[in-house]
């Protein structure tokens, strides 16, 4: 899981370094993303390897298409009610969440990964922790190749830092923008597909994006490693809560215990482990 | 701004919150007619009457921490819950009276929001943001888990009693509701109009620079908390014995978010917005609720959850469509209509 966590929060860090809105939508890209792809796969019956692209492609769209209708106009609104927008984007697609699912859950029949556990020598695997790993790992290294040697990374990277100086270089920062949003879409859609191909789709995924938050504010909104290393340490926490600590005091610990981390963290280091401590001025 | 033909001849009258025959009338007309209202209204309009009453003391204190003191706080549910758990087992466990367990439970809340608040020291915007919806998480987890709130079940709050009067019906619920939300909103409107008040705003629109004007920051955010969560605890207790039982289910997340959204519809900054904002909101809930089943009537298609499904698309779309079209909020569009139809027929 703590992959997944790294990989859902790199999509929020992405979209807040370029445009300062921390978002809370993406834990329903995670949803809509899980369920493109299902609705390739199961629903039409494609391969994988079609599906989940075509799923990809679908979810990017969308963050595409919210950026342009809802984020766009606010451009120069203070940050807190763009934020409250992303909120009122979260409740909104909920609804469309709950409609599709009518209350059941969705599972990918067949699983398209081997859902038995592998095992190294004594020590058992679970897939999906090994899965979520790889992947995260892969897409952190292609985010880190793209930002390193690609024109819209670099135009990318100019943005963060400040969007005036990127715009009087001839940056189109709007379209920045706009892919930011396609490619964190894109990067949501893969961290909801692995998180539940051998779970189900269900109507609270949505609420996994607190935790994308959790991970993001833990490694700094600025840091893509900071990320990666709160996702893990995310899952991690929270695997050993349910292992050792949930059976003493009863269900529901793991949510506590994140938040509580997420707590002490901010009261220690407010802008997280490697974010950038900010110098205001009046 | 004052209609013309209205002079201020001394200073007591260009402070004054009601400054106008014709506005006392109004108050006190409305007033009157808000508490003779139950006499003749039917038993849903009277629910709903009292669902808002409460609800507005609850938002009212979250407009103190976030509209007036811009201190964003996810976690005011919570912070409900507390006052409602404390006043159910108050009276329901320790057998306290009600009218003890009111204040006890409003001022236990508050320093539950103090510790709550606290990060607001270091933190600020959307880290606060979260760290509030922490807090919810932790006082949502030990609502259900603490042997004192009764687990799932919840703990049963008696009908408040003046002697062998008991008010344990919506009816005589609404003379205890409607009082306390009415001196609720006079003390609001009066606190934001005090020094505090106007420090609390200038907190909000910059805290370096309040800092620098000498505004012992630290306290009137801590302050800010205090009296926001207190407001909450009043609203919380009022509900637990509205509702007659307490219950961990009552004070989702949801319930957090929607005060939020209802400030911003009402209007960030306003005492008056807070009661747009309600109850144009529980309105809304209302015509979802009726329209869900004959929508699911209509349309079977759509499966057996469609009031609550179309209710969160509804509430979300609207919040959307405000912050994009009126972001701040329905009481500013009502400040500018009171303004053109006083200076009416000029155009300034």
């Amino acid at each position: 899981m703590g992959g997944l966590y790294a990989l859902l929060g790199m999509a929020i860090v992405l979209v807040c370094k370029a445009t300062q809105v921390v978002s809370l939508a993406h834990g329903q890209l995670l949803f809509f993303g899980a369920y493109f792809v299902w609705l390739f796969y199961n629903g039409l019956g494609l391969p994988i390897w079609i599906a989940l692209p075509i799923g990809m492609a679908l979810t990017g769209v969308m963050g595409m298409v919210i950026d342009r209708l809802t984020m766009r106009p606010l451009i120069g609104q203070p940050i807190a009610s763009l934020f409250l927008m992303t909120l009122a984007l979260f409740m909104a697609l909920d609804g469309i969440c709950k409609l599709i699912l009518k209350g059941y859950s969705k599972t990918y029949t067949p699983p398209f990964i081997a859902t038995e556990p592998m095992y190294l020598a004594t020590l058992m695997i679970p897939p999906s922790a090994l899965w979520g790993f790889g992947v995260a790992l892969l897409i952190a290294v292609l985010l880190g190749l793209f930002f390193r040697y690609t024109n819209m990374g670099l135009a990318m990277r100019i943005t963060a830092e400040d969007h005036l100086v990127a715009q009087s270089m001839g940056i189109k920062v709007k379209r920045v923008f706009s892919s930011v949003w396609f490619i964190s879409a894109m990067v949501t859609c893969i961290a909801g597909v692995f998180m539940v191909f051998n779970t189900d789709i269900f109507y609270t995924m949505p609420e996994i994006g607190f935790k994308g938050m959790i991970v993001a504010l833990f490694g700094g909104l600025e840091s893509l490693a900071g990320a990666l290393l709160g996702g893990l340490v995310l899952g991690l926490l929270e695997g050993l809560t349910a292992g050792y600590i949930e059976p003493l005091v009863g269900g529901g610990m793991r949510e506590v215990a994140a938040y509580g981390f997420l707590l002490l963290i901010l009261l220690i280091r407010p802008y997280g482990l490697f974010g950038l401590v900010r110098i205001e001025r009046v | 701004m004052r209609p013309s033909g209205i002079f201020n001849t001394d200073y007591g009258k260009d402070q004054a919150a009601v400054w106008s025959r014709l506005q006392w009338v109004i108050l006190l007309g409305s007033l009157t007619l808000l508490f003779i209202f139950p006499l003749f209204a039917s038993f849903w309009a009277l629910g709903v009457l009292n669902f808002i009453g409460i609800i507005v003391i609850v938002v009212l204190g979250l407009q103190i921490v976030s509209g007036y003191c811009g201190q964003i706080s996810l976690g005011h549910g919570g912070i409900m819950a507390v006052g409602a758990f404390v006043s159910a087992i108050l009276t329901f466990r320790a057998g306290l009276s009600f009218w003890w367990a009111l204040p006890i439970s409003g001022i236990s809340a508050g320093l539950i929001g103090i510790i709550v608040g606290a990060p607001s020291l270091r933190i600020k915007g959307f880290y606060l943001a979260l760290a509030t919806l922490a807090a919810h998480y932790i006082i949502f987890w030990l609502s259900y888990h603490l042997p004192l709130t009764g687990g799932t079940a919840g703990t049963p709050a008696p009908a408040p009693t003046i002697g062998n009067f008991a008010f344990d019906t919506d009816f005589r619920m609404f003379y205890i509701i409607m009082p306390t939300m009415v001196l609720m909103t006079f003390f609001a409107k009066n606190l934001m109009r005090t020094q505090m008040g106007r420090a609390f705003v200038a907190i909000r629109d910059n805290d370096i620079a309040a800092e620098a004007m000498g505004i012992n920051v630290w306290r009137y955010k801590i302050l800010a908390f205090f009296i926001a969560c207190f407001y909450a605890g009043i609203g919380g207790c009022l509900w637990a014995h509205w509702m007659t039982i307490v219950q961990y289910e009552q004070f989702l997340i949801w319930n957090s978010l929607w005060y939020v959204a209802m400030i911003i519809i009402g209007g960030m900054g306003s005492i008056s917005g807070v009661f747009i904002g309600v109850a144009l909101l529980k309105m809304l809930d209302e015509l979802v609720m009726w329209a869900g089943p004959i929508l699911a009537g209509a349309l079977p298609f759509l499966g057996t959850m469609p009031a609550a499904a179309l209710g969160y698309s509804a509430f979300g779309l609207i919040l959307v469509l405000f912050l994009l079209f009126e972001p701040k909020g329905l009481a500013h569009r009502w400040e500018l209509f009171k303004h053109s139809y006083r200076l009416y027929p000029f155009p300034y």
